[in-house]
C-alpha cells in the first residue's frame, strides 16, 4: 500500500503519514469523520449541543414531524443550522484530496436527487455580506490563519476579540465565535455580527473537535489564550460543551429557553410536515408558513411565521435563486392537521387509524420528507 | 436507500477486531445482499451464556442508518428479553432509541451487554422473566443449558471444520463461507473450494 504525505498535520511543523490508497478510513485525524456517514465531513453543519456532522447527513437524520435529537448526545433541537464556513475551509485545507472526492461524490448525488446543498459558501463569508456593525476583515490575527504555501489561508480568528477562536461555539448561521465572546452579542437572543442573524434558542456549546484542533495545531496561541482568559472567566465551564456532561449557570439558563422553544414542537396540529424555514432553519415549521409563488425549484422556498415578518434576507438553505421581489404566500397544504382530515375524508379508515398509523403519513410525505 | 459505502465500512470495522470485542458480522449465508447480514456475539463471562456463540439476524431497512437495523437472536436463548420462541429482541436502541450514530457493531455490542444485564420489568418473554424474578437458580440452569444445547455444540464443531480446512491450505474467509453455504458439511465444503 503505497503510503503518501496528506499534509495533515497537528502541529504545522510536524508531518505525519497517512495511506493515500486506503482512503478515509486511515486518515490522521478522525475527529473530522461523519458519525452517521463514517466519510470526512462535507459541508459541516454544527448543532447547538456543538456536535458535528455533514450538511446531508444532519438534514436526513431529523424528524420531518418532530423535534430531532442529536444524534451523539440526544439533546433535542429543531433548527437545521447553516454550514459552518470556517470548518468547510478548514477541511479543505487539511484533507484537500479527500474533500474534493467528497465534493464530487456528493455533487453526483444532488443532481439525480435534483436537490443541492449551498453551493456558494464564500458568499456568506465575503466582507460584502457583513452586517452593519460587521468590522473589517483585515484586522484579522495573523498568527491564527492556518496557510499552506501558494494558497489562502483560513482565519481561525473570532470575529469579536480578533484573537485566536478559545472554546469556539457555532451559532445557527455558522458564524463562529468564542463561547466567552457570544454574551456581547445580546442578552435575549444572540445576534450574529458577521451576518447580522438572530440564533434561536439557548446558548450552544462549545464545539468541542474544533476546539481541540485548535489546542493542538496553535499550542502556544491557545495556551496564552487559556490563561488569559482564566480569571476573568473562570464561569464558562469547559465541561459545558458537546461532552454534554455539565452546564455553567448561565448556559443552563439559556439553554432552558431554548428548550421552552423546542417544547412547542409538541403540538402536533400546526406542524407542517416535512417543511422548514429556509431562513433560521426551523424543521419542520410550526403555525403560519409562507411559501414562495416564483421559486421553480423543487425543493421550493418557505419561511416560518417570525422570518417572514423579519424579511430576513439570508438565500435558500438549498440554493434556491430566491430574491426579495419574488411573491409569498401562506400555504397550509402540509398542515398535520389539515393532512389528518383529507385522510379522514378519503375514508381511509377513520382519523384514530391514519394517526396511530404511522406509515399512512410517511409514504404520503416520503419525498417531502427529505425536503426543506 | 441503504448506504451501502457505510455499511462496507462497518462490516471492515467491526471484524478487524472481532478478537478482542467478541461480536464479528458477515453476509447472511455467505450470501451477496449487504442488507441481509448475520451477526455472531460471544456470550459475556460469568454469565449463564459464557461459551456460547449467539448468531443474531440482521436485515437493514431501506432507511438505514437513519432507522434501526432488525435483528433476532438466530441462536436459542434463554433470557427475559429475548423470546425463547422467536428470537424476537426487546431493546430500546433498536427501536425509538435508536441513532444513526450508532452501528451494527455497537448494537451488537449492546446484545452482548444485554445478557450480562436482563432487565426482567421489561420483559420480551414473559415465562422466563418470571422465572428470573421468582426462581433465579432455576433460570441461571436454564440459561445454562440452553447455551449448552444450542450455542455451542454446532459452533465449536464449526471452528474445529475451519481449523482442519484452513489447514489444507484454503483461505479462512472462503472456507467460512463455504461452510455456511453448505450449512456445515465438511465434505461438500472441501469439494466447494476445490471446484473453485
Amino acid at each position: 500500500m503505497a503510503s503518501e504525505d496528506r499534509s495533515v498535520s497537528h502541529a504545522p511543523e510536524k508531518k505525519e503519514e497517512a495511506a493515500a490508497t486506503a482512503g478515509f478510513d486511515d486518515l490522521v485525524d478522525p475527529r473530522f469523520q461523519c458519525c452517521v456517514c463514517l466519510e470526512l465531513i462535507y459541508k459541516p453543519v454544527v448543532i447547538a449541543c456543538g456536535h458535528m456532522s455533514c450538511f446531508w447527513c444532519v438534514h436526513r437524520a431529523m424528524d420531518y414531524h418532530r423535534q430531532s435529537y442529536c444524534a451523539i448526545c440526544r439533546q433535542p433541537y429543531i433548527h437545521f443550522p447553516s454550514i459552518c464556513q470556517l470548518l468547510h475551509h478548514l477541511l479543505l485545507k487539511l484533507e484537500p484530496v479527500e474533500y474534493k472526492k467528497r465534493e464530487k461524490e456528493v455533487l453526483e448525488t444532488e443532481k439525480s436527487n435534483g436537490t443541492h446543498s449551498p453551493q456558494n459558501i464564500d458568499l456568506l463569508y465575503s466582507k460584502g455580506n457583513n452586517y452593519e456593525n460587521g468590522k473589517d476583515g483585515d484586522s484579522k490575527l495573523e498568527g491564527s490563519k492556518i496557510g499552506f504555501p501558494g494558497e489562502d489561508s483560513v482565519d481561525v480568528s473570532c470575529p469579536l476579540c480578533k484573537e485566536l477562536l478559545y472554546q469556539p461555539a457555532v451559532l445557527n448561521c455558522g458564524h463562529v465565535y468564542c463561547v466567552s465572546c457570544l454574551p456581547s452579542l445580546g442578552d435575549e437572543a444572540l445576534k450574529c455580527q458577521v451576518c447580522g442573524g438572530l440564533h434561536p434558542g439557548g446558548f450552544p456549546n462549545v464545539c468541542l473537535d474544533l476546539d481541540h484542533f485548535l489546542e493542538e495545531y496553535f499550542p502556544s496561541e491557545y495556551e496564552s489564550r487559556r490563561n488569559q482568559l482564566k480569571p476573568e472567566n473562570s464561569q464558562y465551564n469547559p465541561e459545558g460543551s458537546s461532552s454534554g456532561t455539565s452546564c455553567s449557570k448561565d448556559n443552563m439558563d439559556r439553554q432552558a429557553k431554548g428548550g421552552t422553544n423546542v417544547q412547542k414542537n409538541l403540538n402536533l396540529s400546526n406542524v407542517h410536515i416535512g417543511v422548514g424555514c429556509d431562513s433560521c432553519g426551523v424543521y419542520p415549521i410550526m403555525g403560519m408558513r409562507y411559501k414562495c409563488k416564483d421559486c421553480t425549484e423543487r425543493i421550493g422556498f418557505d419561511l416560518c411565521g417570525e422570518c417572514y415578518n423579519n424579511r430576513s434576507k439570508l438565500p435558500g438553505r438549498f440554493n434556491q435563486q430566491h430574491t426579495s421581489d419574488h411573491r409569498m404566500e401562506l400555504d397550509n397544504t402540509r398542515l398535520y392537521g389539515g393532512l389528518i382530515a383529507q385522510l379522514a375524508l378519503i375514508g381511509a379508515g377513520g382519523i384514530g387509524e391514519a394517526i396511530a398509523d404511522d406509515h399512512e403519513i410517511e409514504d404520503d410525505t416520503d419525498e417531502d420528507a427529505e425536503l426543506l | 436507500m441503504v448506504d451501502v459505502s457505510r455499511v462496507q465500512k462497518e462490516l471492515t470495522e467491526c471484524n478487524r477486531d472481532s478478537d478482542v470485542s467478541g461480536v464479528s458480522i458477515a453476509l447472511h449465508d455467505g450470501g451477496s445482499t449487504i442488507t441481509h447480514l448475520t451477526g455472531t456475539i460471544a456470550g459475556p463471562l460469568d454469565t449463564p451464556y459464557q461459551g456460547g456463540i449467539f448468531r443474531i439476524d440482521i436485515r437493514l431497512p431501506g432507511g438505514y442508518p437513519f432507522e434501526p437495523p432488525k435483528m433476532q437472536f438466530i441462536t436459542k436463548v434463554w433470557h427475559p428479553n429475548i423470546s425463547s420462541q422467536n428470537g424476537a429482541i426487546c431493546l430500546d436502541i433498536l427501536k425509538d432509541q435508536w441513532s444513526p450514530a450508532l452501528t451494527l457493531k455497537t448494537a451488537l455490542l449492546s446484545l452482548q451487554a444485554l445478557l450480562s444485564t436482563p432487565a426482567p420489568d421489561d420483559p420480551q418473554d414473559a415465562v422466563v422473566a418470571q422465572q428470573y424474578l421468582r426462581d433465579k437458580s432455576t433460570f441461571v440452569n436454564t440459561a445454562r443449558y440452553w447455551t449448552e444445547a444450542y450455542a455451542k455444540s454446532d459452533s465449536t464443531g464449526m471452528e474445529e471444520k475451519v481449523q482442519k480446512l484452513v489447514e489444507m491450505g484454503f483461505p479462512e474467509d472462503m472456507v467460512r463461507s463455504a461452510l455456511k453455504s453448505v450449512n456445515g458439511d465438511e465434505n461438500m465444503a472441501l469439494e466447494k473450494l476445490c471446484s473453485g
